[in-house]
């Protein structure tokens, strides 16, 4: 029964975009409040978000391992960062749509012949693919910089958009309240096109694929057709947030984009929640204070930050919290809220 | 003696046994009959430990069985031949044999050549894999496999299933006249009524999880209307 | 002879074969815990360097090699034994997904956890044989004891494993708990126990595949790193359930690593495994040693 309710689609697409436009609203308000550190850190977590929706639409939802994810990114960053340094006046909007297509590409190229794969194999594909966009970087310099990467003019605010902002360093105030609230645009117009996918034709025949791949082909479901599009569209959101990522930073370097990348996007997605907007959401964020919990962490325990352990209690600490999370909450911290919820109700019905 | 008393297995909200009791004395066939999703395999896979009983209690002779891992009951000398066969198509039938000996007390050059003896056919192709037989003989070297450690208690579900009639006679003399020689306590599952009352000492009718009729088996099979609405047997 | 052996394709082949030994050493092994568990190993590489690292680093403080390659190998078997017991078996019946992501994280914590443990200081395990080249009529050809030693060890283990599947009740036990775990529950076999003894096993054969790795080199945590990228593959190419798959797999990346390092760019060698992988699928997409089957529902 369960199951029947998630596959009715549970908002209408107006409500869906109403719900969007205040959430995104809300969230461009936070913004003016926060410190300029706290701005680029949430615009940062906003093209992480992008790149973990993507990939949890393809593992939750039709049920693809992809470690590739990092590849696609830093396909869409160099596509940015080639594009910004022989077109500097495209406007930011062009930019990005030719950074997804890119992903995309790329994405089909890959699934080609890796979604008539199973799981294991298409892993061990990406695998291999995340594993050699940093070598593939640096032996062409000529396009791709080399190992020194590619520089280009990052986000900066429009004069009325300056003209906002007054006192000291009101440049740099505004530049990354400006890169936030684009950050923050982009990655709800990503989002809002997912929560339609969730619910699209194409949403429910994955889940059919993944919970059952014979009954859904007898069910009328082209395989690799689903297939194929899940892992497109996860790839194009990756070339999407690593655009993002580019012009946020104003830099890409090829050893950004490894395997380490694909790791943690894996483990942000798993804390939020698999497959789930509001865990790709909580990802995001985890992302951009992932260097606070590890200072707390640092001040609690008494761990100097410039000792070897403590240089490596990043890697540790998400590490530990991925394996703890699958074995004792695997649907991550929306699941562990959603429980809790229920939980509360019960309790207030009860009494 | 297998004895089951009040047993009882759910699947989520599926009753699968209601309060299951009869006993299956040493030395005879009892023959479980009933037609499809009468719980029959259920009860099987209660007795050797694979599902779980809500309540009730199962005894092989003093030993009670409920709690008890699947393996260790099967080392204490329950040979179970499931739904299927079991048998490994990718292991040869020396393999496949030899597996079924390795947790028992009996060496497996003895066990081999004692069941080469009792089915001479898989002596002949002992190397050759078990997915060359035809289904007797699967059906042979998966019987060979659960005796072969030399068990006191045999479960057999369905080991007509997809036999000719022929084939499926020569089955049941065989059974028969194992349990005789090796003085076993069998229970038969069948949904083949007919073949498996010509064999069977004993029978308990299962419907719906339930028993709704046991005794001997000349009782089961001369009451009319057991035949008619529960065996499927019309005169 | 000596001019054939030195000739610049045979050099490449022997160089391609002796780094291909290692990738197929760690193949067997990830095929090994597919088969009894249907987990995807992805943190077998760093928990042999794990155990390597507990070992070989016994070799700076005087300890004799061979000691320390012994207890390598017995904390590998250490290592695989706990993780399949904590971090795997409560997620058998789970979705794939799962153990993978799991495997994921305990890859991440054991490399940020070595450094820690071990500080940052790598030293270089001395090789215990000569790393001088043959010379063959004035001419060099490149393989030396020490390559010998690596590939024969690897070779070893390779057969040793083989010897124990085929051929002995221990491993028919454990081909049977994989391929049909409930039937052999109902003849008496211990699954539960062999699942962590293909764990066992399997870690222990990376254990030793990490320290064939490492002799000669600067122990680093991240020796593996590559390896086991290529080994994964070569482990997909031969269809992950076969051994001899998996083997064959491992022999043709490394061969095909080393043409690319020779004749094209070093930095083009990790592409090795995607064309090796491309081409393997392009002619056969279930696998170059599975045979058709059909897949149950």
């Amino acid at each position: 029964m369960k199951k029947l309710a998630t596959l009715r689609s549970s908002m209408p697409t107006s409500a869906r975009l109403l719900f969007t436009l205040l959430l995104t609203i809300v969230a461009l308000g936070i913004t003016f409040s926060l410190t300029a550190l706290d701005d680029s850190k949430l615009a940062g977590g906003a093209a992480i978000a992008i790149v973990i929706v993507g990939l949890s639409w393809l593992i939750g939802w039709s049920g693809q391992v992809s470690l590739g994810n990092s590849g696609f990114m830093a396909i869409g960053a160099y596509a940015t960062a080639i594009w910004a340094n022989h077109h500097a006046t495209t406007p930011v909007v062009f930019t990005l749509l030719l950074a997804t297509i890119c992903g995309a590409a790329g994405g089909l190229v890959l699934a080609l012949p890796s979604t008539r794969l199973r799981g294991p194999y298409l892993a061990g594909m990406t695998l291999a693919f995340s594993f050699a966009i940093t070598p593939l970087a640096l032996n062409f310099p000529s396009v791709t910089g080399g190992s020194g990467g590619l520089f280009l003019n990052f986000l900066s605010a429009p004069k009325w958009f300056a003209n906002l902002f007054s006192g000291s360093q009101a440049l740099i105030r505004a530049n990354a309240q400006w890169s936030a609230d684009v950050a923050i645009v982009v990655a709800a117009v990503a989002f809002f096109f997912m929560a339609n996918l969730f619910h699209s034709r194409t949403g429910r025949a994955m889940r059919l694929i993944r919970d059952n791949d014979v009954a859904a082909e007898l069910t009328g479901v082209n395989l690799q057709r689903t297939r194929t599009l899940a892992f497109v569209i996860s790839a194009a959101y990756a070339g999407l947030g690593g655009s993002l990522l580019t012009l946020l930073t104003g830099s890409v370097s090829p050893q950004t984009y490894s395997l380490p990348l694909s790791i943690l996007l894996l483990t942000l997605m798993v804390l939020g929640g698999i497959g789930t907007l509001s865990g790709a959401v909580l990802g995001g964020l985890i992302y951009s204070y992932s260097d606070n919990l590890v200072s707390l962490i640092n001040k609690v325990t008494g761990i100097s930050s410039a000792s070897t352990f403590g240089a490596n209690l990043k890697g540790i600490v998400f590490g530990v919290l991925l394996i703890l999370t699958m074995l004792l909450a695997p649907r991550g911290l929306v699941g562990m809220g959603g429980r809790l919820l229920s939980l509360v109700k019960r309790r207030s019905a009860e009494s | 003696m297998i004895h089951v008393e009040e047993l009882s297995v759910s699947y989520g909200a599926v009753k699968a046994l209601r309060n299951v009791t009869f006993s299956a004395p040493t030395g005879r066939i009892t023959a479980v009959l009933g037609s499809n999703g009468a719980g029959k395999t259920t009860l099987l896979r209660t007795i050797s430990g694979l599902v779980k009983p809500s309540s009730g209690t199962i005894h092989c002779d003093k030993t009670a069985l409920v709690g008890m891992a699947t393996e260790d009951i099967a080392r204490f000398g329950l040979g179970h031949v499931p739904e299927g066969r079991g048998v490994i198509a990718e292991f040869t039938i020396e393999e496949n044999l030899r597996l079924g000996v390795l947790a028992s007390q009996v060496s497996a050059a003895e066990g081999l050549e004692r069941q080469f003896e009792l089915f001479p056919v898989l002596g002949e192709r002992r190397k050759q894999y078990a997915s060359t037989l035809s289904g007797g003989e699967r059906q042979m070297l998966a019987m060979a496999r659960a005796l072969i450690g030399r068990p006191s208690f045999l479960l057999l579900d369905e080991p007509s299933l997809g036999l000719a009639p022929l084939v499926t006679a020569e089955m049941m003399r065989t059974i028969s006249s194992l349990c005789l020689s090796e003085n076993l306590t069998v229970i038969l599952v069948e949904q083949n009524a007919k073949s498996a009352l010509r064999i069977a000492h004993d029978a308990v009718v299962l419907h719906l999880g339930s028993v709704i009729a046991s005794g001997t088996a000349e009782s089961v099979a001369s009451d009319s209307d057991l035949r008619r609405y529960y065996l499927g047997l019309v005169q | 002879m000596g001019s054939f052996l030195s000739s610049r394709i045979i050099t490449v082949l022997l160089g391609g074969i002796s780094s291909g030994v290692v990738i197929a050493l760690v193949a067997l092994s990830l095929v090994i815990i597919w088969k009894s568990t249907h987990v995807l190993n992805f943190a077998q590489g760093a928990m042999g360097m794990l155990a390597a690292f507990v070992g070989m680093n016994l070799v700076f403080k005087g300890v004799n090699y061979w000691l320390c390659l012994v207890i390598s190998l017995a904390m590998g078997l250490v290592v695989g034994g706990i993780t399949e017991r904590v971090l795997i078996r409560p997620l058998y019946g789970k979705p794939e997904i799962n153990p993978i992501v799991v495997m994921v994280g305990f890859l991440g914590v054991i490399e940020a956890a070595i450094p820690s443990i071990w500080k940052s200081n790598f030293n270089a395990v001395p090789a215990p044989f000569s790393q001088i080249y043959y010379q063959s009529h004035g001419h060099t050809i490149l393989v030396s004891p020490f390559v010998i030693y690596q590939v024969a060890l690897a070779l070893g283990v390779m057969g040793a494993v083989a010897l124990l599947f085929q051929y002995t009740d221990l491993g028919l036990q454990m081909r049977a708990a994989a391929l049909a775990p409930e039937v052999s529950r109902l003849l008496g076999v211990r699954v539960n126990r062999l699942l962590t003894l293909g764990w066992i096993l399997s870690s222990g054969v990376g254990a030793l595949a990490a320290v064939i790795v490492s002799s000669g080199q600067s122990l680093a945590p991240t020796n593996m790193d590559g390896i086991f990228v290529s080994a994964f593959i070569a482990a997909a190419v031969g269809g992950l359930e076969s051994p001899l798959g998996a083997i064959t797999g491992g022999l043709l990346i490394g061969i095909t690593e080393s043409f690319i390092l020779n004749y094209w760019s070093t930095n083009m060698a990790p592409l090795a495994g995607v064309i090796v992988l491309v081409i393997s699928l392009a002619i056969r997409p279930q696998g170059i040693f599975t045979r058709n089957v059909t897949r149950r529902v």
